[in-house]
């Protein structure tokens, strides 16, 4: 062997290295990437809280009793407290990292338990309770105390002050609670949907078929759906399903029922082809046996093939709810892009893949809370394919 | 008394098949028409998107005129005038940018795609290569929208001080070469998991007869193995771009959105058919909204084309495979 | 040098199970020798240790010593490589690359670095010459080697070899996947090419060995039962487990 040759030997082996490790940093970069710009806001409010924040307007009515309570022993070093108003304050970053002040503390005999909301003639009780935010409180004799004074500023005006015009608070917004429920809604009705349908076409196409030309003009037609690409799909959805559902039920937009049936028709062949797969293991045998016992073809496919199959439908149908997970293209045109927290089968709204593609598009993109859905739907994700691949090595070991 | 009991129980097990028999064709049809609606589904999806979309070529688009197909084919400016009073549609010059931005997506992630299966077939110790393999399934699982996520996060930041360093001002690093990467990287997997599949199927006698030749390694693995796997890895090549050609939302967050064209600079921003689609849907009426089935049309045929190019290049390159 | 390959006390192991056991023999130069015995005796084996492809197969470990043109082929640091431009091979079932003729005789060339465009074309209008091939397909070297019949598939895996210049051509059963025709043209030219090359066949007819070979060894479960002149083997062989197999009465 000549030293040329060595060469480029190994100057070509280096060069399917250097390429494998593309893979490989890729898969790193984006999963350090989500994570170091996600980790941040994933708490379990994120989970549970509304993404829209909720703002009320609030008076006192009667004449001011001020408050008794002293500090409060176990509150943190950076919240200030009004013994007078019986109220802790801290500073904090909200999700978009705009500056806020948060409640910390509020005790019972707090004047500020005793408010009335004053969008409302009824003069209906409201309720300010910690981790709420303060957007502003007025008084008649000073200035008012805003946000953006800080916690500090606002302490030392409620206690050098002794009227009390209205307060401004809200809830903490920018949680993920309805994209969260519709992901869920979406990853149930679309299986519902297509689980059955999936999988009696790959019974029939396995186990009843006739081999023929009409078969295998089924077969192709479904096999070209798997070509199509998502946002044809989102297209059909809104084209078709849209309108079905406003016309069946009492949606009048684009709404979940249209998602889950734009997405069961995404994921048809994906289980379809699946689920064949796994019956097609199933050694001929099997079948015979059973036959040769007086049982019919359907008591055959039921009792004795699904079984077999069952793992293989199993991973299909996990693989499938990951794209349920992943899918954004063909929901933006099928339930639309509006974030939603009052979650309605017949309302728009957002998985979290669209909720991201939402964020991303807003007027400046929010990297930080996008990253954090996205850390949510990754782990989903990769741990689904785990699982799967875990069955799958469990199915072919058991077989041999 | 023996025998007439004998006839019995055939005339229950008569009646019993009967019954089985019914319930056999019953369940048959059932089955059968989950399938023919199964397979119904890409037969709805062409007559409805192109119901949907000739409306704007045939109709007077509610007094505001027809729109003129052949400008719309070869146009190149997205919108002449504003959206709902303007029938002044184009997208050549999107398709142009489309096959030219999936072309080069697939110039990279060619290469790269078939070394890595090569490296994870024949290279790789087993441990790396089974490795490896886990890593590309978990590519390949990573939904688009974080691959979108990720070009914004990284990528942009990237192409837009490449294009500094150029003393180029890009507009926030959305442009043809921050598409044309996530997308690179977005068939990066399914070029490398149907690449490795057809180079492992392989014969090895194919392999041997190589190395009884004096060939090394790696000469058997660059001449005869790749030579050898080429239909499969053509067929890769057909899927990568399939995918390439039909993203929608990763492109939308990192192709600029250029209203006009082509965009053949690579620091230039861009637009293609998919992110052309998603843009500023807001309304469900009117010809702004009619017009993105038109473009859904233009996209099935671009796919459609190109497919039926490279299955005919493949053919022809693939003859020597025929066996 | 009227030896061109010396085998000495070789031993072969697939993990613990012994498949060859002290192996001695001598290949003459130019002539034909071929390898007997029933199923899974070794031969093959005995066969892929002469160019070291027995060293693709990890479990398998060697001892003893194999000389060609009195160098021990499995001294550390031998060049393996040149060893088996040397020493050709041609395989059980025809195997030529998905490419064209003219590529798969030229494939062996091209690696050895010739790149000249006449230089090859030389070389495999000789070697499809020599291997008998070249009037079949004179008009078709640019078509697929795939669109070949399995026994001109054979002979051009023999060309491919040949174009190497080999000394020593390695037949692994090169037949028994041919019908008799093409069989018959494939001994026609085993006879041809002894005059230039040295060949060692393995054969599971006897009458085949028989028919072309100078020499033949006996194998049997992974002993060297008997070698001798191919005439004596056949009609009297020293040992009674030789005349056990010639006559059939197993194997």
């Amino acid at each position: 062997m000549s030293n040329k040759q060595k060469i480029i030997d190994i100057f070509q082996q280096a060069l399917t290295y250097l390429a494998a490790s593309v893979g490989a940093i890729t898969l790193f970069m984006i999963i350090f990437f989500v994570f170091s710009n996600g980790y941040k806001l994933l708490d379990f409010g994120l989970l549970v809280n509304d993404y829209h924040a909720k703002f009320y307007n609030g008076g006192i009515e009667d004449e001011i009793s001020y408050s008794n309570t002293i500090r409060p022993n176990n509150l943190d070093d950076e919240v200030f407290y009004s013994q007078k108003w019986g109220i802790g304050l801290k500073d904090d970053n909200d999700r978009e990292g705009n500056p806020i002040i948060i409640v910390d503390f509020i005790a019972d005999d707090s004047p500020l338990k005793n408010i009335y909301d004053k969008n409302n003639e009824e003069y209906e009780p409201l309720l300010l309770e910690t981790g709420h935010l303060l957007s502003k409180i007025s008084f008649y004799d000073k200035q008012t105390a805003l946000t953006k004074y800080g916690a500090e500023y606002m302490i030392e005006a409620l206690n050098s002050s002794d009227t009390f015009r209205e307060i401004v608070y809200s809830s903490l917004g920018g949680g993920i609670r309805g994209s969260i429920i519709t992901t869920f809604y979406l990853i149930g009705m679309t299986m519902a949907i297509a689980l059955p349908i999936g999988i009696f076409t790959a019974i029939y196409l396995n186990e009843f078929a006739p081999k023929n030309k009409i078969t295998s003009l089924l077969r192709s037609l479904i096999e070209t759906l798997t070509g199509v690409p998502s946002i044809i799909f989102g297209l059909m959805g809104l084209a078709v399903f849209v309108p079905l559902t406003i016309q069946m039920t009492e949606a009048t937009s684009a709404n979940i029922i249209s998602g889950s049936l734009t997405l069961a028709v995404i994921l048809l062949p994906v289980i379809i082809r699946s689920t064949e797969e796994s019956l097609k293991i199933v050694p001929d045998s099997f079948r015979s046996a059973s036959l040769a016992l007086g049982a019919n073809h359907t008591q055959t496919t039921f009792k004795v093939v699904l079984p077999s199959a069952f793992p293989g439908i199993m991973t299909g149908t996990l693989l499938a709810v990951g794209r349920v997970i992943g899918e954004s293209a063909a929901l933006i045109f099928a339930i639309g892009t509006a974030v939603k927290d009052d979650i309605s089968i017949f309302g728009k709204s957002t998985t979290l893949s669209v909720h991201i593609w939402s964020l991303m598009k807003d007027e400046p993109a929010n990297i930080e809370l996008a990253s954090t859905i996205a850390v949510i739907i990754l782990m989903i994700v990769l741990l689904l394919n785990i699982i799967v691949k875990f069955i799958s090595k469990k199915l072919i070991k058991d077989l041999y | 008394m023996n025998s007439i009991k004998h006839k019995g129980d055939s005339i229950i097990l008569t009646q019993k098949k009967n019954k089985k028999e019914i319930i056999d064709s019953v369940v048959r049809l059932l089955f059968l028409i989950t399938t023919i609606l199964s397979a119904s589904f890409i037969i709805l999806i062409i007559i409805f998107i192109s119901i949907k979309g000739i409306v704007p070529f045939v109709t007077d688009n509610n007094g505001i005129g027809r729109v003129d197909i052949i400008t719309f084919l070869t146009g190149r400016v997205w919108l002449t005038g504003t959206a709902f009073q303007s029938n002044l549609y184009s997208v050549g010059f999107i398709i142009i940018n489309t096959l030219y931005i999936a072309f080069l997506a697939l110039m990279i992630s060619m290469p790269i795609g078939v070394l890595t299966a090569l490296f994870i077939a024949k290279v790789a110790p087993k441990k790396i290569a089974e490795f490896l393999r886990t890593v590309v399934e978990l590519l390949a699982s990573i939904p688009s929208i974080v691959y979108g996520l990720f070009g914004s996060g990284v990528i942009l930041v990237f192409v837009y001080n490449l294009a500094e360093a150029f003393n180029i001002q890009s507009k926030g690093g959305n442009s043809v070469m921050a598409t044309v990467l996530v997308l690179a990287l977005m068939t990066l997997p399914t070029i490398t998991a149907i690449s490795e599949v057809s180079i492992r199927s392989v014969g090895k006698d194919i392999e041997l007869g190589s190395l009884a030749l004096g060939a090394t390694k790696t000469q058997t693995n660059f001449k005869v193995i790749l030579t050898s796997a080429k239909s499969g890895i053509f067929a890769s090549a057909i899927l990568g771009i399939g995918r390439a050609l039909g993203e929608a939302t990763a492109v939308s967050l990192v192709a600029g959105n250029a209203k006009s064209g082509p965009s053949l600079g690579i620091f230039d921003i861009t637009s293609t058919l998919t992110s052309t689609m998603l843009e500023g849907l807001k309304e469900t009426t009117g010809i702004d909204y009619d017009i993105r089935f038109s473009v859904g049309i233009i996209l099935m045929i671009v796919i459609l084309i190109t497919n039926l190019i490279l299955n005919f290049i493949k053919r022809k390159v693939g003859n020597v495979d025929v066996k | 040098m009227k030896n061109i390959l010396k085998i000495m006390n070789l031993n072969l192991y697939y993990d613990e199970f012994q498949a060859l056991k002290d192996i001695n023999i001598d290949i003459e130069n130019n002539k034909v020798t071929a390898l007997i015995g029933p199923s899974g005796c070794g031969k093959s084996t005995f066969l892929k240790c002469l160019n070291r492809m027995n060293d693709l197969i990890e479990i398998c470990s060697i001892f003893g010593e194999i000389e060609y043109k009195e160098e021990n082929i499995y001294k550390p640091n031998y060049d393996v490589i040149n060893l088996r431009t040397k020493v050709g091979m041609v395989f059980q079932k025809p195997n030529p690359f998905p490419m064209s003729i003219f590529d798969n005789v030229a494939y062996g060339p091209r690696c050895q670095g010739i790149k000249e465009k006449k230089r090859l074309e030389e070389i495999v209008i000789s070697s499809l010459k020599s291997a008998a091939l070249y009037e079949e397909v004179k008009d078709r070297m640019k078509k697929s080697a795939l669109s070949l019949s399995g026994g001109q598939q054979q002979r051009l895996c023999i060309a491919r070899a040949i174009a190497m210049e080999p000394e020593v051509i390695l037949m692994d059963e090169p037949t028994s996947s041919l019908d008799p025709i093409a069989t018959l043209r494939i001994e026609e030219l085993i006879n041809e090419l002894k005059k230039k090359y040295t060949i060692i066949i393995v054969t599971h007819s006897m009458q085949q060995a028989a028919r072309i070979s100078d020499n033949t060894a006996f194998f049997l479960m992974g002993e060297l039962i008997e070698f001798n002149k191919t005439d004596k083997i056949f009609t009297t062989p020293l040992q009674q487990k030789t005349e056990d197999y010639i006559t059939g009465r197993f194997g």
